[in-house]
């Protein structure tokens, strides 16, 4: 196994002329990008620096307590970032994204941990973090895009759900063209790479073993296990939080109430 | 006299903090055919969403035979008080589908199951005859769609169906056509009808009789 090669100060900052091209070419023609790309460069440098001790304190101390504080960060943060997207929103949503991440994001790396890699303990950091975060990532795209959709339509077509009602749909029934449409939207960008993966991209996590030197038949077992646990986390908290939105939106004599709904501005 | 079917008691309904009309007391009879009368905004429209159970009453109660919305259940009350909104929203890609969609719910299910032609004959009564069954209802024109939204409503078997406006978009043969059907349907069934309209004199006949909502109208703002 070949080292990898360390990256010195130097290396950071002609990675930052990278950026800082890109910023010049907007300048230039006046697409306004120039602020927002360089707030995302310092949000990059300063999150991952902080992720980078955050990460080595974790590693070191290895205790089930200081894991699941992180898992309970991270879970947060998902949440939030699911929530902010879409176009509509109601009070208790981030209750809904925060319980389906929490739910489908454990239950399922808690798996891949223990049950199909096996390690020992199984909140090993060193696997169970990044794990959870590949989990948590495509997750909140996925509940973050059945959200918007849902809720776009249930306030779009109004008409057709009450119609339905009226002739004696069930709420769920009512709903379902509406949950379908939403899972389906939902699933897209997962879908999407699952059909590309190892054609149009070499995933990150892949890449990352790779260039840390592993063989890369191993890097593609972990990728196959990588891709289905994303595929079944994003799905499920797709799901969930759909039917909770659901839930929350039709009251107990099958009625749509839009009364909580309110528009966000893209954040 | 035949039985009551669907009974209303000191009914009150609001929009935002304005009362619409407040104490109306109604009995609907099988076989009657009943007109709501009264200006834009008078409640028209809320009362029949409101008998549908589509929004909550600010005040009053609703029978149906002897039973309420929380003892047959929500969506049982729907199929059996149904609604047809003057907005004709199509729900499937075929004439054919759209007639029977409604069967599938719920609450359709302890319907009898009944001949598979009665959709096409109703159709073909309601001057629909050159529509074919593959047609895809968005292409059809408003009051087609209206027409094809009450047969919809029909082959559910409805003790008591609200029309909104079931005419507005027909010409006189057309609404011709659906008055004799619904009267035909209703009667044979001892259903009753409560509709929205703003037919007058000749075209108003076929009514039994005719509530007025000004008569009932909020004393303002509650």
């Amino acid at each position: 196994m070949s080292a990898t090669i360390d990256l010195e100060l130097l290396d950071l900052v002609l990675a930052t002329a990278l950026v800082l091209v890109a910023g010049a070419v907007s300048l230039a023609l006046g697409l306004g990008l120039g602020r927002r790309l360089a707030l995302a460069s310092v949000r990059t440098v300063v999150q991952l620096v902080l992720v980078g001790y955050v990460l080595t304190y974790v590693f070191a101390q290895r205790t089930l307590l200081v894991v699941m504080a992180m898992a309970a960060v991270m879970i947060v943060a998902a949440a939030r970032a699911a929530i902010r997207r879409p176009s509509r929103t109601y009070r208790t949503a981030f209750g809904h994204a925060f319980a389906t991440l929490l739910l489908t994001s454990l239950v399922i790396t808690v798996t891949v941990t223990a049950v199909i890699i096996g390690t020992d303990p199984w909140y090993s950091p060193r696997y169970f973090v990044p794990l959870l975060g590949m989990v948590l990532g495509n997750s909140l795209t996925g509940v973050s895009l059945g959200l918007d959709t849902l809720l776009a339509r249930l306030s779009e077509q109004k008409d057709r759900v009450e119609l339905e009602l009226a002739l004696g749909a069930s709420a769920f029934e009512a709903a379902r063209p509406h949950v379908r449409e939403a899972v389906r939207r939902g699933m897209i960008p997962i879908i999407n790479s699952m059909m590309v993966v190892g054609l149009v991209s070499i995933p990150g996590m892949m890449t990352g073993q790779i260039l840390a030197g592993a063989d890369p038949l191993m890097a593609v077992k972990y990728q196959i296990v990588i891709m289905f646990m994303v595929a079944a986390s994003t799905s499920l908290g797709c799901i969930g939080v759909v039917l909770l939105a659901v839930r929350r939106l039709f009251n107990a004599r099958h009625q749509l109430d839009l009364a909580p709904l309110r528009r966000q501005e893209d954040a | 006299m035949p039985a009551v079917i669907l009974s209303v008691r000191d009914l009150a309904a609001r929009a935002g903090d304005r009362v619409l009309f407040l104490g109306l007391d109604l009995d609907l009879r099988g076989g009657e055919v009943v007109a709501v009368r009264g200006p834009s905004g008078s409640g028209k429209t809320t009362l029949l969403r409101t008998l549908s159970l589509l929004q909550d009453p600010a005040a009053g109660t609703i029978t149906l035979g002897d039973g309420d919305a929380a003892t047959l259940g929500w969506s049982a009350w729907r199929r059996r008080v149904c609604l047809v909104p003057q907005l004709p929203v199509m729900l499937t890609g075929s004439v054919a589908d759209e007639v029977r969609h409604a069967l599938g719910y719920r609450a359709s299910r302890d319907l009898p199951s009944r001949d598979p032609g009665r959709g096409r004959r109703l159709l073909d009564e309601l001057r629909l005859a050159d529509i074919a069954d593959d047609h895809p209802p968005d292409e059809l024109s408003v009051g087609q769609r209206q027409r094809l939204a009450l047969v919809r409503a029909l082959l559910l078997d409805p003790d008591v169906l609200l029309l909104d406006e079931p005419t507005s978009a027909l010409d006189p043969d057309a609404a011709e056509a659906l008055r004799e059907v619904v009267r035909r349907e209703v009667s044979s069934r001892a259903a009753a009808v409560l509709l929205v309209t703003h037919d007058s004199g000749r075209a108003m006949r076929w009514c039994d009789r005719v509530v007025d909502l000004a008569d009932l109208a909020g004393a303002g703002r509650s």
